[in-house]
């Protein structure tokens, strides 16, 4: 049995459900207060996850922190297609890399998301630089990897974990005041991924229209 | 330079591929930002990126391929009009068809989509324009003034092929353009063109240049003061855009099309293409007819066959009766291909509801005409809906590729006796519950199995949606009263033999009317005393017995006197 410890104003914790549900994983889901409530920095929260981060996931006795792993651990579990976190060591260590941008973004827009709508202290000016500098990269491979023929942001022919854990945070920049109308390659790529089948959304995150092929 | 709101040239504002199919993409010009999309028949839209409604971005909207759908309440408008065509929480279920976004000028051309500010200049091909095969380099935003990106672009060109600056914030050098599209005071985009085709090499050296001089030109804009950001006003849309034309207004105003088809659609059913002489006709709603002005004088109401945002011609569906009176059959009979005709705006009175969990759409014969419309519309928003088509035989299905390429649940019934036509109504509608909708079209019989069927089976009248094309029923015209118009304080006798809506031409009143024979609700007046005759098969039910509005071409009066709201 998996249970989700959740905020569903989290990105992060948003990326496991969005996986889940493209994998059609069942799990249970308990709500962490995470704004205003501070529940990730309770006891018995800490005693879960000692670093205080939401989210995490509990597998039967398994317990499990930090988004990206989790995704990993998912993916690597009950993704009996393999395609989602493939095993490839070439593939596996390009899905890290954009694993780890992920986590730029989240240390940049969604620090600007989190200064602008739940009151952090951050310093929001150079947060949305930062975002911005990412997007502008982004932006750039995925033109070059739609000239390639490369719809996604590693270069198997399929979605993979690295677009879930990019996803979520580059949707919510808006909340940070970070506009994407300067990356129209990214914005395309969100359509993409809105179009998974499975896909579902989340408060500030709403599907994409249907594409023209299914339509 | 200084930036002007009102600059009418022609900048580039996006590559063509940035317009993927069902893609909304976000540009912004001369301070104003855009909603940019293209609909599946090809055509790409420039608007103003905001909902008419909150004001809420139309660049996170929906592009259904024939309209585009706010995200937020779910207002919808149409491709190439920019007119609204449905509003969630409308009394009527229609919005006035004249709500309208504001539009920009439009043109895709060697790669690149061009606007401008307004509608000042026409569009012309830059020097040398023609005869590439042109290819658009990665666009590259660049935070720095417009004028600034230009003069650091002009530095790029070999010291022995100066860079040729072209009006319009262009410059050339060899075989190579680059349009720099003033998106505000202090923001651009640099476009670049190539003449041919590069390969993948070339792109990477072109971006990374381009990257760097990006790069130096953010660290200079970064050290000078920021210039004023450009403010374009959000104009209010106008009256006349944005309200419901007055019932008591004439609705004189006529377009003239061109009859572009004439076919036979099916065995008795001709099918009509009626196109715009130029541009596009206006907005349409499913369900929506328009009068045709016929050769003879006669006008008749013919529904539209069309899906959303198809907006370049009008196809309609005209039965072809040997016992016709004249109305349809000298359409039938003498009007040609490149004829043209009169023809009014669009009108709806048979709006269809896009909330609903089920649509049940059931058309008998040439019934299928507005049915087919509500189709595609359900169609291209992905909504559930079955459609059930019943005719005497097989040869009499009308539009059948048409129906053949919706998504739905589309069923024949083919050659059903009458009793079989009701037991297959009565499973089809099934047990009313919450959000079904049932629309239907067809003979007047079939109408009233369908009303009475679904009545029977829980169907509140709310959810009973029809259209009769004619009245049937032999109008008792015998009676003899008075009519007091309010408005116009003018008291009228009605003598049995005349209508009161003849009585009321005499007397040199203008009021609005097309069927005349109470089917099509143009002549619909509020009724403040007075006990009325209807006759119409317009309204329904309780609208009759409430007795506070009537059709003044076919109803007439109870009591002595009624009080009209006009």
């Amino acid at each position: 049995m998996i249970t989700l410890y959740d905020f569903e104003l989290s990105g992060n914790c948003y990326k496991l459900r969005l996986l889940m549900s493209i994998l059609k994983l069942r799990c249970d889901i308990i709500p962490v207060d995470f704004y205003p409530g501070r529940q990730h920095k309770a006891d018995w929260f800490l005693r879960l996850n000692p670093f205080g981060q939401l989210p995490v996931l509990k597998d039967d006795e398994l317990i499990l922190s930090d988004s990206g792993a989790i995704l990993a651990y998912l993916a690597k579990t009950y993704d009996e297609t393999g395609l989602w976190f493939p095993d490839d060591p070439a593939v596996t260590s390009e899905v890290l890399r954009w694993h780890a941008v992920a986590d730029d973004i989240t240390s940049t827009a969604s620090a600007a998301r989190l200064a602008l709508g739940f009151f952090y202290d951050f310093d929001i000016e150079k947060a949305q630089k930062g975002a911005h500098r990412i997007f502008r990269l982004m932006d750039e491979h995925l033109w070059f990897g739609e000239k390639m023929g490369r719809d996604w942001l590693c270069s198997p022919a399929h979605p993979t974990t690295a677009d879930i854990a990019c996803f979520p945070y580059v949707m919510l920049s808006e909340e940070g005041g970070i506009g994407r109308q300067d990356y129209p390659a990214l914005r395309r790529w969100t359509d993409r991924v809105r179009r998974i089948p499975g896909f579902v959304v989340m408060s500030g995150i709403f599907p994409a229209g249907r594409a023209l092929e299914q339509a | 330079m200084t930036l002007s709101l009102s600059d009418p040239t022609w900048y580039p504002i996006a590559s063509s591929e940035d317009l993927p199919f069902r893609h909304v993409y976000q540009g912004q010009l001369l301070g104003r930002e855009l909603a940019v999309w293209r609909a599946d028949d090809g055509n790409v839209n420039v608007w103003e990126n905001r909902c008419l409604h909150r004001g809420v971005r139309l660049s996170i909207g929906i592009n259904e391929g024939g309209e585009l759908k706010c995200q937020y309440h779910g207002w919808r408008y149409a491709n190439r009009s920019a007119g609204c065509t449905y509003i969630p929480a409308h009394p009527a279920d229609a919005p006035a068809r004249r709500i309208e976004n504001r539009t920009y000028p439009v043109r895709e051309a060697y790669g690149l989509i061009w606007s401008a500010a307004n509608d000042d200049q026409p569009f012309r091909p830059f020097a040398g324009a023609e005869g590439y095969d042109w290819f658009p380099l990665r666009p590259m935003p660049v935070n720095a003034a417009p004028e600034d990106v230009l003069a650091a672009i002009a530095r790029l060109a070999p010291d022995d092929q100066p860079a040729d600056i072209l009006p319009g914030l262009a410059i050339r050098f060899g075989g190579t353009y680059y349009f720099v599209q003033p998106v505000d005071a202090s923001r651009a985009v640099i476009r670049g063109l190539l003449s041919t085709q590069p390969d993948l090499a070339t792109l990477r050296s072109n971006n990374e240049t381009l990257s760097k001089l990006r790069d130096r030109l953010e660290r200079l804009a970064a050290r000078k003061p920021a210039p004023t950001p450009l403010q374009p006003a959000f104009d209010k849309v106008s009256a006349d855009l944005a309200t419901m034309p007055d019932i008591a207004i004439p609705r004189g105003n006529t377009i003239t099309v061109v009859v572009k088809r004439k076919w036979t659609s099916a065995d008795g059913v001709i099918g009509f293409e009626l196109a715009a002489r130029d541009g596009h006709l206006p907005t349409f709603q499913p369900g929506a007819h328009i009068d045709v002005h016929l050769p003879n004088g006669m006008t008749r109401q013919y529904s539209l066959t069309n899906g959303p945002g198809e907006l370049m011609s009008y196809i309609i569906g005209v039965k072809q009766e040997s016992a016709s009176k004249g109305g349809s059959k000298v359409l039938v009979e003498t009007v040609r291909e490149g004829d043209l005709l009169s023809i009014s705006e669009p009108r709806n009175n048979f709006p269809l509801r896009r909330d609903a969990v089920r649509s049940v759409l059931i058309a008998g014969g040439i019934g299928i005409t507005p049915l087919l419309s509500m189709a595609r519309f359900l169609d291209k928003s992905s909504l559930p809906y079955e459609l059930h088509y019943f005719t005497r035989a097989g040869e009499q299905v009308a539009f059948r590729g048409d129906l053949e390429a919706l998504h739905g649940k589309v069923i024949l019934h083919t050659g059903l006796p009458r009793a079989q036509i009701g037991t297959t109504i009565a499973t089809t509608l099934g047990q009313w519950s919450f959000a079904q909708h049932v629309y239907v079209c067809g003979p007047a019989a079939m109408l009233e199995t369908v009303r009475d069927t679904a009545a029977a089976q829980g169907w509140p009248e709310e959810s009973i949606h029809y259209e009769y094309f004619k009245n049937d029923k032999v109008i008792d015209d015998s009676s003899a009263f008075d009519v007091e118009l309010a408005r116009s304080a003018m008291t009228l006798h009605i003598p049995s033999g005349k209508t009161i809506l003849e009585v009321m031409r005499e007397a040199g009143l203008t009021v609005p009317s097309s069927c005349e024979q109470g089917a099509c609700g143009t002549c619909l007046t509020r009724v403040m005393e007075g006990e009325v005759d209807h006759q119409d098969v317009y309204l329904n039910k309780s609208e009759k017995v409430s007795n506070s509005c009537m059709m003044t071409c076919v109803s007439r009066a109870k009591s002595a006197r009624l009080v009209l709201d006009i």
